[in-house]
């Protein structure tokens, strides 16, 4: 099975790795020649556009910014459809809108080729590690043709459903950890703010019902005062738009999501967007009066 | 002068009367020819497409839905760039987003057409009694011209800024007004709770410092539960997708807007999406009227 690779930003450069170091035959594309160069010197081959990647290949993967990179790069001119053989598979690994996902991959079903939606959680950390979470959408098929391939990316690899339940599950996972970074965030304060030692606070509830990754994780971090990305909270921002938008377009009440999303937008208004979502103490602070 | 108008809706039609009783003379497009026939009766002239209304009018007027539709009147095939002579204006009295209103101001100063995006409050009554607040973004110089038309339809109009920025007045406006809707049904809520009789909790409160426009008329007929629109609740809906998302590009907290845009999610998903916005009163009273 011949594997190409689009994408070779943060997270697209070290899952290329993973794939290659499963022992794959690897093609890889990027916008920037200096993207690619880590993954040419590691084994892969070039290719001068996501069509010529996918003109070797039998399956191709993409990860990019946003549903607008998806589509150039599924069926945009020098896209993966210009080149691609009758049965290619096509796996997009970024996070966009659901709706945005079913729609590409039901143009991409018209030209003869299976699109899958399989979107990531885990960051940089997992991409590098190899432990990402991945959670697919599509024909049942494709994703057990693919799996070996996902494998070598993550961890845990579970088909949800036909096409856009990846992206449905990647917005209740950012549904979760928005919300959820944000009442960490609110908790330390409180505690620091009611003169009580936020540290303690977090060792105390680690032991009990309130226990989460992100309390133990972002928890940390607020107290280490460590605000590197991570996970930008501009990027938060945009995922939790993508809730909103379905949010809206299905009639969904979310108030805690639509809470969360006003504290991230005001982390970008005031200058926080580059820095990673346990930030939002920094937010909150300021606005205690600190 | 000589004036096009399109969309001929409860908003359009009262305006355009008002255009023709001060002497202008009238030319009309619609999608829907039947929409047009009233004031085809009262002397109107009818167009074939939009381009061949705007060849022969100084200013056409616009009053429709949502951003795409002006853009397909403006730019689609035989759209009213076409027709347009330079020197031509589009005056846009919908409610858009305030990106498409400069995208559109920027694709007619290409030809030498004038623009002005004068999206106006005061609902169906405002249009009937001509006392409209319009709040217009384009040129000085394009408004002065229009704005003897605008003296036939409202009683305030008031230049914003550049194009766009009457657009994001009404965005404004549309954030306060739902918000006051939703903080009138949370105080209707709290008051039906107790058991109050609703209608005079709304006097009382209309006497003192909270009394609004919006507890006055929405509160009235939260207490007579009287849900019928006024203005369905899915073009407000439709408004908040556009200030919620121009809050986001901006990195613009709006804490009680974002609450009150999910109240109105909940009123689409209930069968509320046709019914007045004073209906937010309904999403409050779910579960606790149940008998247990």
């Amino acid at each position: 099975m011949k594997i190409g690779f689009v994408g070779l930003g943060i997270m697209g450069r070290p899952m290329a790795l993973n794939i290659l170091k499963g022992g794959f035959d690897l093609t890889v594309w990027a916008r920037r020649a200096e993207s690619m160069a880590p993954l040419l010197e590691a084994g892969a081959k070039g290719a001068a556009s996501a069509a010529e990647v996918a003109a070797g290949c039998d399956v191709v993967f993409s990860m990019v910014s946003d549903a607008a990179d998806v589509e150039q790069v599924a069926l945009g001119a020098g896209g993966v459809a210009e080149g691609a053989k009758p049965g290619l598979i096509f796996v997009d690994m970024s996070t966009i809108a659901p709706a945005a996902a079913t729609a590409i991959a039901a143009r991409m079903a018209e030209r003869g080729f299976t699109m899958l939606d399989a979107p990531v959680s885990g960051g940089e950390v997992g991409a590098i590690s190899g432990g990402l979470t991945i959670m697919v959408g599509g024909d049942a098929a494709a994703f057990d043709k693919v799996k070996p391939v996902l494998a070598c990316m993550g961890k845990s690899v579970t088909l949800i459903g036909g096409s856009g339940a990846g992206q449905v599950t990647k917005a209740c996972n950012q549904i979760l950890t928005g919300v959820g970074v944000m009442a960490v965030a609110e908790a330390l304060n409180f505690a620091r703010k009611s003169g009580v030692d936020a540290g303690r606070v977090r060792e105390a509830l680690l032991g009990g019902f309130a226990y989460s990754r992100i309390l133990e994780n972002h928890g940390q971090r607020m107290l280490d005062r460590n605000f590197k990305p991570g996970f930008k909270a501009w990027m938060h921002q945009k995922d939790m738009n993508i809730v909103l938008q379905e949010a809206h377009r299905l009639g969904l009440m979310l108030p805690s999501s639509a809470a969360t999303a006003q504290l991230f937008n005001a982390m970008v208004g005031s200058g926080l967007g580059e820095e990673d979502s346990v930030a939002a103490l920094k937010l909150l602070e300021s606005l205690s009066g600190d | 002068m000589k004036v096009g108008f399109v969309g001929l809706g409860v908003m359009g039609l009262p305006m355009a009367r008002h255009l023709m009783a001060a002497g202008h003379t009238l030319a009309v497009w619609a999608r829907r020819p039947a929409a047009a026939e009233a004031l085809l009766a009262e002397g109107a002239t009818w167009c074939a497409t939009p381009a061949a209304l705007a060849a022969q009018c100084e200013v056409v007027i616009s009053i429709i839905t949502a951003s795409a539709d002006v853009e397909q009147l403006a730019l689609g095939p035989a759209g009213l760039i076409e027709g347009f002579a330079p020197g031509a204006v589009h005056v846009d009295m919908s409610t858009i987003a305030p990106a498409s209103a400069r995208r559109l101001a920027a694709r007619y100063a290409e030809r030498g057409v004038g623009w002005l995006d004068a999206p106006v409050s005061g609902g169906e009554q405002g249009a009937r009694d001509a006392t409209l607040a319009i709040m217009a973004g384009g040129e000085a110089a394009v408004l002065a011209r229009v704005r003897p038309l605008f003296e036939c339809l409202g009683k305030t109009v008031v230049h914003i800024g550049a194009a766009g920025a009457g657009q994001v007045a009404k965005a404004c406006n549309q954030m306060v007004m739902v918000n006051a809707i939703q903080a009138s049904a949370e105080a209707m809520r709290l008051a039906g709770a107790h058991g109050l009789d609703l209608a005079k909790v709304r006097e009382a409160l209309m006497g003192g410092s909270a009394a609004s426009r919006v507890l006055d008329v929405m509160g009235g007929r939260m207490a007579r539960r009287d849900f019928v629109p006024g203005i369905q609740a899915r073009l407000h809906h439709k408004d908040f997708a556009i200030l919620m998302d121009e809050a986001r590009r901006l990195g613009a907290p709006l804490p009680v807007a974002a609450q009150t845009w999910q109240q109105l999610n909940a009123l689409m998903a209930t069968g509320g999406a046709r019914d007045d916005t004073a209906s937010l009163l309904r999403m409050l009273e779910t579960k606790e009227t149940k008998p247990c």
